[in-house]
């Protein structure tokens, strides 16, 4: 089965790739005018289009493109004139620290709120959690996010606010992304424990006589965890969505930022890269949720 | 009038009703009640903390924020309401369709909308940035083709259901055709899901449309932009931190009231999902299915 979803990865990051190079090829204008520049004369514009190919007919092109992919050879990037696998490779392991650490926070406080509220159903405590958790949903990070470089930043002093050169500068962009993430999951591990607590056999062991918070933890709190484990593994994927916006905010030198700069210089090489991996992140994190899945139920085969 | 009563049962909802329509009031006469110009540049009132003559304050460039407030306000319900159009106007024929035919169709469309509900909006909406450009166009596309997929479940699920019913297999029976059996009796069914689907849908555009002018890929200046005031506000974080509180407040309001009111009417609309509805509706968003849901499309039965 997991070399079947291997091979679909494959394919999908083949088709993918497929996919944006037709799309890019679609956009308006002389790839070799953007990269020789408005003044450049008309003989560099020649030259350059004659050295990066882009005078052979498109399906040469692709056809070279695919082949040195498969080497691992992405291009160069258009501006810095580095190859792009290297520029790409290092800023995708800060996102990963960066997405990871805030979903470790969502995961540990939505879990202790979300079951807290359900168990104490209806009382104060529930409904601060819950008014909580939807103003936290309404809150985009990048609210959250300056206002707390202003307070913790420029106010109070206390944090730095840019970059990621020592421990101090995670968290601020940790919280914020952990803190919005958290109000997501902490309305559905909510549902998902009310859902559980109220079957049958939670009753009988509370007729057994079994503590309260033995029954949460052992009983309800397992029983609840497919649609949790489903919820993280896809909140995974939004918190990487998620690392984007924050690491414009935070100058966090992950793979977000870099795309979205090279959106804004129209850095083809590069931007077709970072869409691949970050694809490729997201369909192996959502086979490893199909695998968790049959792990924990084994009545789901697929 | 039904609808209305229980409606207004929800006070919360009731109440949140109300503010969603004020601020759709806001954005529809938005050219008339600014207090003063928002595009005039003045750099000599630039940054003015917010007083009597500026509510909240001045920019930068001098420019008005209340003014910039409101007008981003009709920005955004703009944007918001064109996308929801565009993905209602592509997805729910779609749906109907695959949902009516079956089969490879219906197989094939499904494969589909699973894959692009796996990615997180932003990055399809930067996959589509970079082939229409940044701009409210550009914005428009993406998240109506975000959603898409959204549209396309809700209207294949009711088709599903409907074309089961009696006066389907009576209308076939009679030799009615199937554009016309599925305009005549099955369009019927779909209004109100969709009207569910693309009130609960807003908030999440809303949200969006502000992370991608944040980034610079959405709304351009001077247009204004809540998520684009942010970035430009953020520059001067230092010496004019009350410039975040406008466009802040206007997107918290609107996105809660728009969360609020969605999930009343669902919950006034579709009462069969009360009490399921809270466990499911957050795994949904992320376009999950539940394991039950997965075992049975295993099995082949809707």
């Amino acid at each position: 089965m997991i070399i079947g979803r291997m091979g679909f990865i494959i394919l999908a990051g083949f088709l993918l790739l497929s996919f944006l190079f037709a799309l890019f090829h679609m956009i308006p204008g002389d790839p070799a005018v953007l990269l020789a520049g408005d003044n450049a004369s008309k003989d560099v514009i020649e030259s350059i289009r004659g050295a990066y190919g882009f005078d052979r007919p498109l399906y040469v092109q692709y056809g070279t493109y695919m082949s040195h992919v498969v080497l691992g050879d992405f291009g160069v990037s258009n501006y810095s004139r580095q190859p792009v696998l290297g520029i790409v490779l290092s800023r995708v392991l800060n996102t990963a620290q960066l997405a990871t650490l805030a979903m470790i926070f969502a995961v540990v406080v939505s879990l202790t709120l979300g079951s807290l509220s359900a168990t104490f159903w209806g009382s104060s405590l529930d409904k601060t959690v819950t008014v909580g958790s939807l103003v936290g949903i309404c809150l985009p990070v990048f609210v959250t996010g300056i206002a707390g470089i202003y307070f913790f930043g420029v106010y109070l002093e206390w944090l730095p606010i840019a970059g990621m050169a020592s421990w101090a500068n995670y968290v601020l962009p940790v919280i914020t992304l952990g803190t919005y993430q958290a109000a997501i999951f902490t309305r559905m591990v909510r549902s998902c424990m009310i859902d559980a607590l109220g079957k049958e056999f939670v009753i009988t062991a509370r007729a057994k006589g079994v503590a309260e918070w033995r029954i949460v933890l052992t009983h309800a709190l397992p029983n609840a965890f497919l649609p949790i484990i489903t919820l993280f593994g896809l909140g995974f994927g939004h918190t990487l969505g998620g690392s984007v916006v924050i690491e414009s905010i935070f100058n966090w030198p992950g793979l977000g930022r870099l795309m979205v700069e090279s959106v804004l210089t129209r850095d083809l090489p590069i931007i077709q890269a970072s869409i691949f991996f970050f694809a490729i992140i997201f369909i192996t994190l959502n086979m490893l949720v199909d695998i968790l899945y049959t792990w924990f139920d084994p009545r789901i085969s697929y | 009038m039904e609808f209305l009563r229980s409606f207004s049962r929800d006070r919360v909802g009731l109440f949140f009703a109300f503010v969603l329509l004020a601020l759709f009031a806001v954005a529809l006469t938005a050219q008339w009640i600014t207090p003063s110009d928002p595009f005039r540049i003045s750099l000599r009132q630039g940054m003015r903390p917010p007083s009597w003559a500026n509510w909240l304050g001045t920019d930068q460039f001098g420019r008005d924020v209340l003014s910039r407030v409101i007008l981003a306000t009709q920005v955004t319900t703009k944007i918001a309401l064109a996308s929801i159009l565009f993905a209602v106007a592509l997805g729910v024929p779609l749906g109907m369709f695959v949902g009516y035919r079956g089969g490879m169709w219906d197989a094939v469309a499904m494969r589909i909308t699973d894959i692009m509900l796996i990615f997180p909006i932003i990055l399809l909406a930067i996959v589509i940035v970079v082939v229409a450009g940044p701009s409210e166009q550009g914005v428009i596309i993406a998240l109506g083709l975000s959603q898409m997929p959204q549209f396309i479940r809700v209207a294949r699920g009711v088709t599903l259901s409907a074309k089961e019913e009696l006066y389907v297999e009576a209308a076939i029976a009679a030799g009615a055709s199937w554009p016309g059996i599925l305009w005549r009796h099955i369009w019927p069914n779909i209004s109100t899901p969709i009207i569910v689907q693309a009130t609960l849908t807003l908030p999440v555009f809303v949200l969006n449309t502000a992370a991608l002018s944040y980034l610079g890929l959405g709304v351009q200046p001077p247009t204004p932009e809540w998520g684009q005031m942010l970035n430009e506000a953020k520059e001067v974080l230092t010496s004019a931190p009350y410039l975040i509180i406008g466009p802040s407040i206007a997107l918290f309001l609107f996105v809660l009231s728009a969360n609020l009111v969605g999930d009343t009417l669902q919950e006034t609309l579709n009462p069969k999902l009360k009490g399921r509805r809270q466990a499911m509706m957050g795994l949904r968003r992320f376009g999950a299915k539940t394991p039950a849901e997965r075992a049975s499309e295993q099995k082949g039965t809707p």
